[in-house]
């Protein structure tokens, strides 16, 4: 189905301008634009990737672990189709994981929902490393939850590693005999877990079905139970009003003399340049695309890259380095169904102690292990057995694996950057983002702690092997921190409502944002920032400097 | 998706591709060899859902590297691992994605399963989330705001 078909599309009203230009039609692009559109402002969206039906996903079908490699693999430089950009990612420990179109890499996340926690926030103060948010876990506590009604979370409430407040809207899914092992291995250690909350329905909930369990989340989910923003958001913002063009990928943003943002230059897929105007931008294309646009956006009023008189645009990437560590039991445990977001997690070990030698921790989600293809492959650990035994080797492994995903909080380094390349290009000429990311000491110090701890907890729950992926480089899903919030203009890109400091018209909603990563799945918090921030917008919507 | 056309594989390529595959995966413990298993249908299902994986396996099959299994694939992984990568991935898919191969492992693929989010959790009733809950809060109670870095 083309969009013109879903939505009407007029392309000569969607040249007028615009109250509001969106560029990414991805999780926080699509909590904005609902917001915007529910409240009457005249909402574009330019996008450069597709709607995609539920029908495309392979979850269902015999190939689902083929496709899962290529077509469907989180990597944009692997999947290379025309709508993604290349990263050139050779200077980085950690490759990027992203999808472009509309609901954007929320299509192919896993759907786990925690929230940062109140310490998060406070680094700083509490730990004298990185940087305090200008806002705190309080503050942000009504957008947790106001998105959790709209995204249609299923958990369990009370869980005491965060503060009180209002139960999920949709009872927790199942946690499965992999869950249900481990829990009973935390019960005998006195550990913190808790049934993750998930953005994946246990019941049916405002027109939607309920998850079936196919454990095939992260290939998209063919039921539409998981959340994503095409699913939530889009349908309700088009209904509302507001326009979505995809296809269409913008090549910058363009300014007036005053240094306000106009609207934004954009290619279809055709290579025919359009021109959107606009009285206000927001930018919501992830913490690597954000800054690549900001960066391509430079002018003689903003010469090293739109909002970026910090110098910080495209600085202080954070990508959550990211451990793996599997269990092997004897039981069958049919662990390549469930829900691939998370079923069980534990905080136990998430706070800091410095006598563990390093600052900060890392969440734990305890995951699926897949299929058989996968049980047959060389292992994340580089584990391989062909010959005769190869057959034991995946009745050992198939369906009997329990897995910690091990996300360690990143602390900011401005030797983490995003900057443009200047050799490699997308489809449309346009220069690709280039990676330099190191994994730093206190980062391994933490993984190397936690891998321990997990495999603890594997081995009280029975494993008879434990398999470690210590770095895993195909995790860069958490892409933060390049365009920080902040107070002082001279030290972040926008302040605490995501507005940039040098553009009085200008936001960034995406995890660009994000001060400090936090240890923990940031898609909750990219769109409850983004909630709150498209709420300012409307109550400040007659302080706006009016461009057209 | 793009149908792989019924001789993409010359029969020279066909046999060495068997004798790679029984190597990687031989008949033993009651399940069967994969050459016997990933035959020309199988492969196609393989190209077809991945057209991409066409050219390196016809490179790791080429004739003039070693007929002896062992020694070709030492070969592709010293010199051509993206096409050891590819032949790996084509044995597998084509062997797991045989429904007897499947019956014999117990693995029935992703079936849809229901949940029943009204039941009562079998951990809750069990009584494991009481130590948890018992602790008490646990998250850390940040100061107030300094301002530094803000």
């Amino acid at each position: 189905m083309s969009i013109d078909t879903i939505i009407g599309l007029d392309v000569s009203r969607a040249n007028q301008p615009a109250d509001v230009l969106i560029i990414g039609a991805g999780a926080s692009g699509g909590v904005v634009a609902r917001r915007l559109a529910e409240a009457g402002m005249r909402v574009v969206c330019l996008e450069q990737g597709e709607w995609h039906d539920r029908s495309e996903y392979r979850g269902a079908e015999l190939d689902w672990e083929l496709t899962a490699r290529q077509q469907w693999s989180p990597s944009p430089n692997i999947r290379a189709l025309p709508e993604d950009y290349p990263v050139d990612d050779k200077r980085s420990d950690v490759s990027p994981l992203m999808f472009s179109g509309v609901g954007g890499s929320m299509l192919l996340f896993a759907g786990a929902w925690p929230r940062l926690l109140p310490s998060d926030f406070r680094v700083r103060s509490l730990d004298g490393v990185a940087d305090d948010w200008p806002l705190s876990y309080e503050e942000l506590r009504p957008y947790y939850e106001r998105n959790d009604r709209q995204i249609g979370v299923s958990g369990l409430g009370g869980d005491p590693a965060y503060p009180a407040g209002a139960e999920p809207p949709l009872p927790p899914l199942p946690i499965g005999a992999g869950g249900m092992k481990v829990a009973r291995a935390h019960s005998r250690l006195g550990w913190h877990w808790w049934p993750e909350p998930n953005a994946i329905l246990s019941a049916a909930y405002q027109g939607r079905k309920p998850c079936v369990q196919r454990g095939t989340c992260m290939q998209g989910c063919g039921e539409g139970a998981k959340a994503s923003t095409d699913l939530t958001h889009w349908p309700i913002a088009i209904k509302h009003g507001a326009t979505l063009i995809t296809g269409a990928r913008v090549r910058r943003i363009e300014t007036n003399p005053a240094g306000l943002a106009t609207g934004a230059t954009w290619l279809d897929s055709d290579g025919r340049e359009h021109f959107q105007a606009a009285n206000a931008v927001v930018v919501a294309a992830n913490g690597v695309g954000t800054p690549r646009l900001l960066l391509l956006s430079s002018s003689s009023k903003h010469p090293d890259g739109l909002a970026n008189s910090s110098g910080l645009v495209g600085k202080r990437l954070m990508m959550h380095p990211f451990a793996n560590v599997t269990g092997l039991f004897d039981d069958e445990l049919e662990s390549w169904q469930g829900h691939f977001g998370c079923s069980i997690e534990s905080f136990e070990f998430y706070e800091t102690d410095e006598r563990r030698g390093f600052v900060r921790g890392a969440k734990w989600g305890l995951a699926p292990t897949g299929g058989p293809v996968n049980a047959a492959l060389p292992s994340r650990a580089g584990e391989q057995v062909w010959g005769a035994d190869h057959h034991l080797h995946v009745r050992n492994r198939l369906g009997r694996g329990a897995s910690w995903g091990l996300f360690g909080e990143d602390l900011p380094d401005e030797q983490n950057h995003v900057k443009l390349s200047k050799t490699a290009t997308d489809s449309s000429g346009l220069p690709a983002p280039e990676l330099h990311y190191s994994v730093s000491e206190n980062s391994r110090r933490m993984l190397d702690f936690h891998i321990g701890k997990a495999s603890e907890s594997l081995v009280e729950a029975g494993a008879h092997t434990i398999e470690v992926d210590s770095l895993m480089r195909y995790s860069g899903w958490h892409l933060l921190g390049t365009a920080r919030m902040g107070i002082d203009p001279s030290s972040s890109v926008v302040d605490k409502w995501n507005r940039a400091h040098d553009v009085a018209n200008l936001y960034v909603v995406d995890g660009s944002c994000f001060v400090t990563s936090g240890g923990v799945n940031p898609t909750s918090t990219i769109c409850a920032l983004a909630l709150r921030s498209a709420d300012r917008m409307v109550d400040t919507r007659h302080e706006l400097p009016v461009v057209w | 998706m793009i149908s792989m056309p019924p001789a993409f594989i010359d029969p020279g390529r066909l046999a060495i591709f068997a004798a790679l595959a029984d190597h990687l995966i031989p008949a033993d413990h009651d399940m069967p060899s994969a050459g016997t298993v990933v035959n020309r249908q199988r492969i196609a299902f393989v190209l077809t859902s991945r057209p991409d994986l066409g050219d390196p396996l016809l490179a790791a099959l080429r004739p003039e590297l070693s007929h002896i299994p062992a020694a070709r694939l030492a070969t592709l992984a010293t010199c051509e691992p993206e096409y050891l990568a590819a032949l790996h991935l084509t044995v597998v898919a084509g062997y797991y994605s045989d429904a007897d191969v499947r019956n014999r492992i117990g693995y029935p693929g992703q079936v849809a399963r229901p949940v029943h989010a009204l039941d009562f959790p079998a951990y809750v009733e069990e009584g494991l989330i009481d130590h948890v809950i018992a602790r008490g809060p646990i998250w850390r109670n940040p100061a107030p705001p300094t301002g530094i870095g803000g």
